[in-house]
Formats: C-alpha cells, sequence, structure tokens
C-alpha cells in the first residue's frame, strides 16, 4: 500500500504545476472521518490528493456533529461533508460563533425523507405517492402499532419531524424514532428476508441504494417557509405539510486559519467538487465491495485522474 | 555506663487505648482498675509497670493472650507510644527521641523475632537477612557477607535463594532469627517466636535458642504465654494479667512464693521439683555434712538422693565451695507436692 | 392529608411499619391521581420549580475552564499526551512521528507476547496469546487493533500511576480517604457518555481525549484495591519493616508496596480490562481502533465484519485479562547459586531472540510485517449470510413475534405508563420505603435525598422510563438466570463451563448485541431490554454460582444427613446461605443495567441515555452533567441500600470473615 501511494505522489508532483503557491505548513493537515462509507472515502480521496502535494495528513474519527465545534477551534482543518439537512443547523451555528468558512458546494446534492425498499412497492403499488402509501397504511402494521402503519424516523436528535408531518397530513401512521442510523438498517436488513413492506428515513447519497434499492415517498413538494409558516402547503393550519427539499446542498467546510496555513491546500479544496454517482461509487467500493476505505480511495484515483487531475491545476 | 546499670528501665508505664487517651491518663484516679477503666471506654494494654532488664539478662514476659505482654515489649521498642510513665533503654528516654534517632537506635540496637515470623514474602531468605542492613544503608558486598554469616549461624545454609513460602514454619522462624540478628543488637525481643511451630518443632527451637543465646549473650525480652518455655529460658519471668504485672522474679521464687493468687493459681499445676534448684532453698542456720550437692541441680534431679539420704540438712556446693545446706524435708516436700 | 400528621404523631416506629405506612401513601396518592383528584403539581413538579442546574453548571464549567484558565493547562496536558501517543502510535501502526521506528511487524509482536504468555502461564497461555494475535492479524485486523492498542499502553499506565497514588494518599490520611470515597462511588456509577463530552472539551478530539476518558474511567477500582492492600499487610510484617529501621519511605517502598502486591495487581488486572472496555466506546469521541472500526461496520449494516471486531475484542480481553491474572499468582522462583546470566534471563533473551528475528524477516517477507484486507481470511460476509439464516428460521420468527405481540405490548409498554403515572412523590416514596425496609433509616433518608434531586434534576420522565428499562430487564434476567446457574452450580464442570460463557458475554463489546436485537425485535422496548438482559445476566448468574458454591460442606452434610432431599436442600439450605452473596450479583446486575441501557440508546429510546448521546453532539456540558448525575444517582440508591442488605446479613449469619 505504501508503495502504491508514493508511486501516486509521483504522479500528482510531476503532474501539477506548483509554482505559483507559498510554500504548506509542513504541521498535518487534520481530516475528520465519521461513520458513514461514503465520507470516509472521501476523506481519504482528498487526504490521498494533499499527500500527494507534500502535505502531511492524519485522520481523526469524530462525532458529525460535533466536528464543527473541532473546526472551529482548529483540532480539525476541514469537513468534506457538510449536509445541509443533517448538518445544516450543526455548521450554521459553528459559522456564527466564527471560527470556520463555507468553502463551496459539491456538485452533489442531498436529499433525506420517508424511504422505502423497493419490494414495498409489491405490497403497496401506488407508490411513491403519500397518499398511496397512506391508503395501505395497514400492510405497515406491526404488534405494537395495531391497525396503524408504522415508520420508522430517525433519531430524536435529528429533527426530522416525522409525528408533526403524520399530523399535519392526517396520516394513518405511528412515528417510532431510532436510535442510530444502524438502528433503520438492522430494520430494513431484518425485513428484507421475507420482503416484509417497511417505510423508513433514508438519505441520499447513501450506501444503503446499492444495498437496498428503493425510492423516496413524494410528499407535497417543498416550499419555503413550510417548517414557519402554517398557511405554507397544502394543511393552512399546521406546520410541516410538505416533504424535504429533494435537492439540499453538500458543502465543504474548513477551519479559517488553513488559507493561511496551507494555501496549496486550500486552493485544491475550493476546486473539489464531486457528483452523486461518485459518492455513490466510492460508498460502494467499501459497503459491498468490501475494501478498505484507503484502498478504496486508492482505486477511485486511479481510476479517475481525469476528474481529480483538473482540481490540482 | 557500668555493667549492672539497666538496659531497660520502665517506671509506670501505661498505655491506654482509646479516643484521647493523655487527657484520660492525666484525668484518671488512682487504682482504678481494668474494667472500670475499660467502662470508660478505654482499654489498658499496659498498666501502671516498673520493671527493670540489666545487661545480659533473659526476661521472660508471661501471660494469657490478651494480658498486654506484646504490648510491652512493644513499648519498650516504641512500635507503640506510651501514655504515660519513662522508658529508659541505656540510660536513654526512648520518648524523647527523634524519630531519626529513633530509627538509628532500631538500626543498631535492637532485634525482633515475630510470632508470625513477619518476613517479606518477595524477598529470598538472603534480602529477607540483609533487610535491616539494607536499610542503614549498608553496601551490597558487605551486607552480603554479614547476612551469609547469621543465615549460617541459625542453620540455614544453602537455602539463601528460597523465597519464604519454600520454607517450613520453623525455618522461616530461624529467617526471623537471623535477620533480628544481622545488626548486632545488644537488646533482642523476641514476641512469641515459637507459638506458631509444632510443639516438638518448637522444642528443638529453644534448644537451639539455648545454644545462640550462650554465644551471644544478649539482653532478652522474651514474650510466651506457654509456661513451660518460661521456666525453661528464663533468668526472670514477669507475669502479667490486664496490663499489669502481677510478679517479677526468678522461676524457683515464683513457684514457691507465688505473690497473687492469680499466679499461684498459674503455677498451681506445674512440678515444683523440676523448676527450684538447691540453691534456691538454702537455709541460713542449717549447716550439713557429708557430699554437697551442686548449687544449679534441680530439686528433682536429686530426687533418688533425697529419698535415700538420711541427713536432715545437706550441704550445697557451688564451684566446689560449699554455700550453705538446705532442710532435706523441705525438699521432700517439694518432691512429693505437699509444700 | 390525614395520613401524613398520622407519621409524626408516632415517632417511633418499627422499620417495616414505617415502611409499609410509605407505601400506603403512595398507594393512595397513586389512586387520587387515577381519579383525577390530584393537583397536577403533586403528579410532576411543575417546570417552573425545576432550578436550571445544567445552566449553573455551564456557568461553573465556564468559569472553571475560562477563567481559571483550566484550559489552558488541559491543552498544555494535551499536547504532552499527543507526544506519548505518538510516539506509540510509531511503534505500534506507523504513524509518522517521532521515533519513525514503526510500525512493528505483527510477528515479532506476537512472538516475543507469545514467550512472555509462556514465562507467565506456560503453554496453554502462550498459544492463547498467539492465537489472539494471529487471529487479529489474519481477519486484517492489525492496524486497527494497534490503534486502540496504542492508547491502551498509555492510558492503562498513567491510570495505574494515578490510581496507586490516589490510593496510598487515601490510606495515609482517613481525611482525604473520607471526601475520596463518595467521588469514586459517584464516578463509578456515572454514565460513560459523561465521561467523553469533558473529555472531548478540554483535551481535544482524537486519540488524547479517548485516551483521558478511558484513564479516568479505569482510576477508582486502582485506588480501592491499593487502599484494600495496603490495610490488609500484616502488622508483624509492618513492626518488622520498623524494626529493620526503615524511615517512612523505605517502609513504603520495600514493605508496604511488595506485600499488597497481590492487591494492587488485581488493581492492574482491573484497570487493564476497564480500559479495554472504555476504549473500545471512546469512538463515539473520536478514538480511532477497533471501536471506531465497529461503529463504521455497524453504520454499514456488516454484521459479519462488526462480528469479527467482537471476537477480536473479546480475544484481546481475555487474552489480557488471564495474562494479568498469571501475574498475579506468579511467584518468584530462585536459582541455585551459579546459575549462568544468560540461564536465569532466558525467557528475556527468548523474547527479544524471536522480537528480532521477526523483525529481520520481515524485512524480506511482506506478509510477516503486515496483512493486507485482500490476504486476510475475514469471513465477514459468510457470517453475514448466517445471521440473516438464523434470524430467518421460522420457530425464531414465531417466538420473536410472540415476545413482541405478547410480552412487549401486554406487559411492558403497560407496566411502563403504568410507572410513568405514579406521581412524583408516591414514586419517591416507595423507592424510599424499599430503601428503609431493606437498608434502613440511613438508606431511605439516601434514597429520598437523591430520588428527590432527580425530580428536581427535571428529567423525570425519562429517568422513570430509565429504571423502568432496568427493572424490567434485571426481573427478565433473574427469571431466566437464577434457575440456570442453580442447576449449573450442582457440578464444578457445569460452574465451569457456564462462567466462561458469562465472561465471554461481558467482554464481548456492548454495542455488537445491539444490531441482532433489533433485528429480532424491531427497535421496540423489547430490543431494549433483551440487549439489557445479557449483560444482567452474567452477574446474576456469576454470584449466584459463587454464592451456592461456597456454603460451607459441613452444613450441606448436615442437611443430607438430617435426610433432605435435594429440593429440601436446596431451599432451606443452600439458598439462604448463599442469599447475601447473591445479592451483591443482583446489585451488579443492576449497575450493568444502568450501564447498557445508556447504551441501548442507539437502539431508540425515550431516557436518559438517548438525551446523553445527543449532548455528545454539541456542547452542552451543563445538560451533560445533570444527565448523568441522575442515572448515578438511581443507581448508587440501590447499590447503597442492596449493599448493606447484604452486609446485615452476612454478619447476621456469621459468613463475615
Amino acid at each position: 500500500m505504501k508503495r502504491s501511494t508514493t508511486a501516486l505522489a509521483a504522479g500528482i508532483l510531476a503532474a501539477l504545476p506548483m509554482a505559483g503557491f507559498a510554500a504548506d505548513s509542513s504541521d498535518p493537515i487534520v481530516i475528520p472521518i465519521h461513520n458513514w462509507s461514503s465520507q470516509i472515502v472521501m476523506s481519504n480521496v482528498v487526504g490521498q490528493i494533499l499527500e500527494g502535494m507534500g502535505n502531511n495528513v492524519e485522520y481523526v474519527t469524530t462525532d458529525s456533529q460535533a466536528v464543527y465545534e473541532s473546526v472551529r477551534l482548529g483540532d480539525v482543518t476541514l469537513e468534506m461533508e457538510v449536509w445541509e439537512g443533517a448538518f445544516g443547523a450543526s455548521f450554521r451555528a459553528a459559522m456564527e460563533k466564527g471560527g470556520i468558512v463555507d468553502v463551496g458546494d459539491h456538485n452533489a446534492v442531498t436529499r433525506e425523507d420517508w424511504w422505502y425498499p423497493m419490494w414495498t412497492k409489491d405490497a403497496c403499488p401506488g407508490l411513491p405517492s403519500w397518499e398511496a402509501l397512506n391508503d395501505c397504511a395497514a400492510v405497515f402494521a406491526t404488534a405494537e402499532t395495531g391497525d396503524k402503519g408504522r415508520y420508522l424516523d430517525g433519531p430524536v436528535d435529528w429533527l426530522k419531524h416525522g409525528k408533526e408531518r403524520v399530523d399535519a397530513l392526517g396520516m394513518d401512521f405511528v412515528v417510532i424514532n431510532a436510535g442510530s442510523a444502524a438502528a433503520l438498517w438492522a430494520e430494513i436488513g431484518a425485513a428484507e428476508a421475507d420482503k416484509k413492506p417497511v417505510v423508513v428515513f433514508n438519505w441520499t447519497p447513501n450506501f444503503a441504494e446499492a444495498v437496498w434499492p428503493g425510492e423516496f415517498v413524494e410528499f407535497p413538494e417543498w416550499v419555503d417557509g413550510c417548517d414557519k409558516d402554517p398557511s405554507v402547503g397544502p394543511n393552512p393550519d399546521a406546520l410541516y405539510d410538505c416533504g424535504n427539499p429533494a435537492k439540499g446542498y453538500m458543502k465543504k467546510a474548513a477551519w479559517e486559519g488553513m488559507e493561511e496555513k496551507w494555501p496549496a491546500a486550500y486552493a485544491v479544496l475550493e476546486q473539489i467538487s464531486f457528483t452523486n454517482p461518485q459518492i455513490a461509487e466510492m460508498a460502494k467500493m467499501v459497503d459491498i465491495d468490501e475494501m478498505e476505505p484507503e484502498e478504496a480511495a486508492e482505486e477511485w484515483l486511479a481510476a479517475n485522474k481525469d476528474v481529480w487531475m483538473g482540481w490540482t491545476q | 555506663m557500668t555493667t549492672d546499670a539497666p538496659v531497660i528501665s520502665a517506671k509506670n508505664v501505661w498505655k491506654l487505648f482509646g479516643s484521647a487517651p493523655e487527657a484520660y491518663l492525666k484525668g484518671m484516679k488512682p487504682e482504678m482498675s481494668f474494667d472500670e477503666i475499660r467502662a470508660d471506654g478505654y482499654i489498658a494494654g499496659v498498666k501502671d509497670v516498673s520493671i527493670e532488664v540489666s545487661r545480659g539478662e533473659m526476661l521472660v514476659i508471661m501471660g494469657l493472650s490478651g494480658s498486654g505482654k506484646s504490648t510491652l515489649v512493644r513499648c519498650f521498642s516504641r512500635l507503640h507510644e506510651i501514655t504515660g510513665g519513662t522508658i529508659e533503654v541505656e540510660g536513654q528516654d526512648i520518648m524523647s527521641l527523634s524519630e531519626k534517632e529513633l530509627i538509628e537506635l532500631r538500626r543498631n540496637k535492637m532485634g525482633m523475632v515475630f510470632q508470625s515470623f513477619g518476613l517479606l514474602p518477595h524477598r529470598t531468605v538472603l534480602d529477607n537477612v540483609a533487610f535491616p542492613l539494607e536499610m542503614r544503608g549498608q553496601d551490597k558486598h558487605a551486607r552480603r557477607e554479614r547476612a551469609l554469616e547469621v543465615i549460617k549461624l541459625v542453620g540455614l545454609e544453602g537455602r539463601e535463594d528460597y523465597f519464604p513460602r519454600e520454607l517450613s514454619g520453623g525455618q522461616q522462624q530461624r529467617v526471623g532469627i537471623a535477620r533480628s540478628l544481622a545488626i548486632e543488637p545488644d537488646i533482642w525481643f523476641l514476641d512469641e517466636p515459637f507459638s506458631a511451630l509444632d510443639p516438638l518443632i518448637r522444642r528443638e527451637m529453644q534448644d537451639e535458642f539455648l545454644r545462640l543465646q550462650q554465644l551471644l549473650n544478649k539482653t532478652i525480652v522474651f514474650i510466651t504465654h506457654d509456661f513451660d518455655e518460661a521456666l525453661r529460658l528464663a533468668d526472670r519471668i514477669a507475669i502479667m494479667k490486664d496490663g499489669a504485672v502481677e510478679q517479677c522474679d526468678t522461676p524457683d521464687q515464683i513457684v514457691l512464693h507465688p505473690a497473687t493468687e492469680y499466679v499461684r493459681k498459674f503455677t498451681e499445676e506445674i512440678d515444683k521439683a523440676r523448676v527450684v534448684h538447691a540453691s534456691t532453698l538454702l537455709e541460713p542456720g542449717l549447716s550439713g555434712e557429708g557430699d554437697p550437692v551442686d548449687a544449679a541441680a534441680s530439686v528433682q534431679s536429686l530426687a533418688k538422693l533425697l529419698i535415700q539420704d538420711t541427713r536432715v540438712a545437706i550441704p550445697v556446693a557451688k564451684d566446689g565451695t560449699v554455700i550453705g545446706a538446705i532442710s532435706r524435708e523441705t525438699a521432700l516436700g517439694i518432691l512429693v507436692g505437699t509444700d | 392529608m390525614a395520613d401524613t400528621t398520622a407519621i409524626s404523631a408516632t415517632a417511633p416506629m418499627s422499620r417495616s411499619k414505617l415502611a409499609s405506612l410509605l407505601v400506603g401513601v403512595a398507594i393512595v396518592l397513586t389512586a387520587l391521581q387515577y381519579l383525577g383528584f390530584l393537583p397536577a403539581a403533586l403528579h410532576r413538579l411543575p417546570e417552573a420549580f425545576v432550578p436550571d442546574f445544567a445552566r449553573y453548571l455551564d456557568a461553573f464549567f465556564n468559569f472553571v475552564k475560562d477563567d481559571l484558565g483550566l484550559f489552558t493547562l488541559t491543552r498544555w496536558l494535551t499536547g504532552l499526551l499527543q507526544t506519548v501517543l505518538d510516539t506509540t502510535a510509531n511503534l505500534l501502526f506507523g504513524k509518522r512521528r517521532w521515533p519513525n521506528l514503526g510500525p512493528i511487524p505483527w510477528t515479532a509482536i506476537a512472538a516475543s507476547m507469545a514467550v512472555l504468555g509462556y514465562y507467565l502461564g506456560g503453554w496453554k497461555m502462550a498459544a492463547l496469546v498467539a492465537v489472539t494475535f494471529c487471529w487479529t492479524a489474519l481477519v486484517g485486523q492489525w492496524k486497527i487493533a494497534m490503534e486502540t492498542m496504542s492508547v491502551l499502553v498509555v492510558a492503562a499506565p498513567t491510570a495505574f500511576i494515578i490510581g496507586l497514588s490516589l490510593g496510598i494518599a487515601a490510606w495515609k490520611s482517613p481525611a482525604f480517604d473520607r471526601t475520596l470515597k463518595p467521588i469514586l462511588s459517584v464516578l463509578q456509577t456515572l454514565p460513560f457518555f459523561t465521561y467523553l463530552l469533558p473529555a472531548v472539551i478540554f483535551f481535544k478530539v482524537g486519540p488524547t481525549a479517548g485516551a483521558v476518558a478511558t484513564t479516568i474511567y479505569a482510576i477508582p477500582p486502582m485506588i480501592l484495591m491499593t487502599t484494600l492492600g495496603l490495610q490488609k499487610v500484616s502488622p508483624e510484617v509492618v513492626e518488622a519493616g520498623h524494626m529493620s529501621g526503615c524511615t517512612k519511605f523505605q517502609l513504603l517502598r520495600h514493605v508496604y508496596l511488595p506485600s499488597a502486591r497481590t492487591e494492587i495487581l488485581v488493581g492492574v488486572n482491573q484497570v487493564i480490562m476497564l480500559c479495554l472496555a472504555m476504549v473500545v466506546l471512546t469512538a463515539f469521541i473520536g478514538m480511532p481502533g477497533l471501536g471506531a472500526k465497529l461503529l463504521a461496520m455497524m453504520g454499514s449494516f456488516k454484521l459479519g465484519r462488526s462480528f469479527e471486531i467482537g471476537v477480536t475484542i473479546v480475544l484481546l480481553a481475555v487474552t489480557l485479562d488471564r495474562m494479568s491474572k498469571a501475574w498475579v499468582v506468579k511467584q518468584p522462583e530462585h536459582f541455585e547459586r551459579g546459575t549462568p546470566w544468560w540461564k536465569r534471563h532466558i525467557m528475556f533473551l527468548l523474547a527479544l531472540g524471536a522480537f528480532v528475528f521477526f523483525c529481520i524477516v520481515a524485512q524480506f517477507v511482506d506478509v510477516a510485517s503486515e496483512i493486507g484486507r485482500k490476504q486476510s481470511l475475514s469471513v465477514g460476509k459468510e457470517l453475514d449470510v448466517g445471521i440473516k439464516w438464523f434470524l430467518n428460521i421460522e420457530w425464531v420468527k414465531a417466538i420473536t413475534y410472540f415476545l413482541r405481540a405478547f410480552v412487549n405490548v401486554q406487559i411492558l409498554i403497560p407496566f411502563r405508563n403504568f410507572l410513568l403515572s405514579i406521581p412524583t412523590p408516591a414514586f419517591i416514596l416507595l423507592i424510599t420505603a424499599f430503601a428503609l425496609w431493606l437498608g434502613g433509616r440511613r438508606q431511605a433518608v439516601t434514597a429520598l435525598i437523591f430520588f428527590s434531586l432527580v425530580a428536581l434534576s427535571g428529567w423525570w420522565d425519562r429517568s422513570v422510563i430509565t429504571l423502568y428499562s432496568v427493572i424490567s430487564a434485571v426481573s427478565i434476567a433473574m427469571l431466566l438466570g437464577l434457575p440456570i446457574a442453580i442447576v449449573a452450580a450442582r457440578t464444578e464442570k457445569w460452574s465451569q463451563r457456564l462462567l466462561l460463557v458469562c465472561d465471554t458475554a461481558q467482554t464481548f463489546p456492548s454495542f455488537v448485541y445491539l444490531i441482532p436485537a433489533i433485528m429480532l425485535f424491531g427497535i421496540t422496548d423489547i430490543a431494549v431490554i433483551f440487549s439489557i438482559l445479557i449483560f444482567a445476566m452474567v452477574p446474576l448468574i456469576r454470584y449466584t454460582i459463587e454464592g451456592l458454591r461456597t456454603v460451607p460442606p459441613e452444613v450441606i452434610e448436615a442437611a443430607e444427613m438430617s435426610g433432605a432431599t435435594r429440593m429440601q436442600k436446596l431451599v432451606n439450605v443452600e439458598l439462604p446461605l448463599a442469599l447475601p452473596t447473591m445479592a451483591v450479583g443482583f446489585n451488579q446486575a443492576i449497575m450493568f443495567a444502568f450501564f447498557m441501557v445508556i447504551i441501548a440508546a442507539f437502539i431508540g429510546t425515550q431516557d436518559l441515555g438517548q438525551e446523553l448521546q445527543r449532548t455528545l453532539a454539541g456542547t452542552d456540558l451543563g445538560k451533560n452533567f445533570v444527565l448523568g448525575i441522575c442515572v448515578s444517582l438511581m443507581a448508587l440508591t440501590f447499590d447503597l441500600t442492596i449493599l448493606k442488605w447484604s452486609s446485615d446479613r452476612k454478619r447476621m449469619l456469621g459468613l463475615e470473615e
């Protein structure tokens, strides 16, 4: 593995017109790693690109919410995946306190909403419309929910307002909160064996798409203010009566001292932009092909020279 | 210092256990009994003890468990701080010593042997014996040499590298004895050294101990609850009860003239003929004729002679010189136990 | 109310009478609640009366952190710690830092550790060590395992030194001991999430915070064992030291510490085990290594791989445990005089030789130095299939469905709702009555104060739900565990086997259980209780077996000679005598349940654990502490009460040593 990294480094050095940049500090650039694969691989890809430019790079595993505080303090240098829906609040809070900068969007868009694996469609053919989902609520009933359907929402602290939406749209569903992403997968995994219909919270880009093909439920389209103004959306008296935005941003963020300390690396970071298919591919290499993230990153870099070479120019 | 000055001299020593013993002792009425003191929430470990030990003497302190004998000996070495009175060791008030001086005293003058040996389990025989030398900072070579010497003295050659758990009880106590002798102490405290041993081994160790004492001639305070052991070893015996010394005298005198009822009960079962020596029975004004008996002979050893002889008075000789005479009737009385 | 005046009227009352009176009041209050007569303020403490502890604490923390300069100090310490961690990280997994020698080839570590194993415990131990390290390398987890170890080798010695020093200080100074004791009790019952957040804030996210949290978590038992060991040193040995002319320091260094060796080493063993348990959990705050990998694997639903990591952790734990225990009983051996130097140090030389040999081999043979993902023998995918197959068996599904439909819907949920419906004061009275009846007045007062504090914290409902999970899990654990333990305790062989299972279950990283629990039961209370259950059963079984097997044989023989049948013997002789020991197990089961219920937040709960987990993502130190203390207070109430009962009972039966 070490050998191939060196070869890669040589390749990058040859390709880079290094002049024009002030020299980067030799202190390590600290890249945070979270607990989902696409982010880990993407961080490794970026890390290896920066290493190729002669920077020292280190990875730390951090909580995906707490990381913004660490970026602010400079304990961590950058963050590759800032999801609008999941981390927007933490990111904005950190921005207000200062110390963290927005380094631009990826090409990729994010979406988080009610989701079902494909086999669910057999039991409820009207999907993906939410009215159709509501009509076959009984299909999703379990021992605990009686004749109502069961919708598994993300952890409470993700603040996805599933319960409010059920009330606002008058749906026959009981909302249960999972404790973690792993709990969501376990539910889908348990349902997979006998193709039991389930509807759970999910997002894209995500490895789950590759493991369990599925679709998002189509709720009334998101309108700005749907979460603040009751009159917006189909139910005039309720908040959260729309689906989530179908095209959320995915940003890059960095410690405000990065630009000064590692100017070259910062310039590259500004250029970097991944697309949805690229992210899905990265996740797949680890989640389906069982590669180690470092190996997956190497492989991706080798196969996509034309993509990333441009960023380093 | 003259040789007849006492090595250890204790005067009115008190050791009280409780919450504020000093204050209590100060305000205490004299002549309070052990039980009265206990009723006030204090235990009199040592109760008004005055005792002297002279150079080269072996004083045996004897008593049942809880009588305060171990406490007393720990006061002598200041393992316990006394509550009242004074203790002088070679003329020096040990209560006035600083910690440093006390450590010096222990490092050079005192040795102690413990009932359950008190060996350090993680050290070999050699290192255990050399421990006091190590503590006083002797160099490795010198302390090894000295340790080997005492190990040889107690008959443990060849076991230097063993750990205590690899030795029998008797052997472990030999290590304890060797350790206490390593610094060549003048004063030797032995706290029931043989009580934890089997009777047969105990006997053997007592012989061994007598042999050592003849060789070394230390000033010894020996504690035991075994009267036979006390009689075998002691120059003088102090009998303790409830922290106080009931009587302190030679074995002969204790047997013949018990000072208190408690001591009398204690000595009741003892075969006096075995304990009492001819020299003790000398009667002034009495003079006998014929072959003298040895002053150091016990009445028991004279049994045959006493029964067969017809003399009223039998002369007693010490080192070949007649020093007086004993009455045959008195001696016979002791022999048959009618006294 | 009439009842309350009755209490003050009859002042001296027997314990049980007073307890039943308290229960009576509680029932009346609850009945009033059901009838709708109870004012809302008596049902739940009105929001307005809840003091904002979190804010006070935050202000306090900020004061300490910024104004007193603690932050500067800890950040300086962080730098120091970072240097040490970087060094071990370089050696063990080749992080690019001074001394730039690493990574040491896995074969070299495995071989020299195996020799150490042989030295400590003979061939069996050597084999265990070899198997553990080879497994770790062959399944491709060497690097992550070493990431974990690189922190462990720093945290464990640090915890040892701090624990030993504090232990000595506590033994020397009774006043210090008295202040330390309650702090230790709280530390030992505080949920680990509460250790994590301050660690991150003060010691930077990543291995430094992980090392600090791990160290702090492991210190209490070291302190307790040190103090215990020093207190147990035979007075004669100490006197022998005095009479040998020891100075105070010499006495400590040459007499006390070596004589307390056994207890101190037991402390070391506990430090290692706690460090290993914690070092996995610190993955939540960015500790790389086995824990982080485990979380990542669970996050991408790779059951087989997470299971493999679990096995690695168990193997490492068992190996370290056995090795340190072997060290405890290992006695120094003597060599005959004249043994040459090399023979005296043969083991050390062998280890060194193996180490150097494999270091050289690794230069030429890649596999000896590092096993990459592709060469590894991981069977993760196959395990995935196996687990899914098991979960899909018809009867398994039938059982889980029954449990879900009946136990969950008919028993657990109504029980929870019932507990939640009890008015706060009634609930506190019930707990107080329990403490009074079992422990005594002192315990009752403690319970009253502790639970009132919980009520004041404003997290009452979540606390009750936490308690509900604990009570349900421990009750079920008793129903299942006690019969198993009683049967196994009949023979030595089965006792040993069962204890081995217990050991394994206990060291298996707790959150590996969570996924199967969810797959079996869905995100329901029963999944939560199931995962707690596994943990809670372990001490119950262990102490029941120990209690039953340590009943004095004369008593059993006497019962047999009296013509008792097996059942009569069990009921009339063995169980009563074993009960105090079993109570200790029961107590530990509750403590473990409190520990696990916090982790079970991963499944999805509405208890304190879930709130605690949320605080981890922020900087809410105050709230984090309030929640942690709530858990600690509830756990301590049970701890104090049950242990008091157990020791009273032991004294009554004359079983105390």
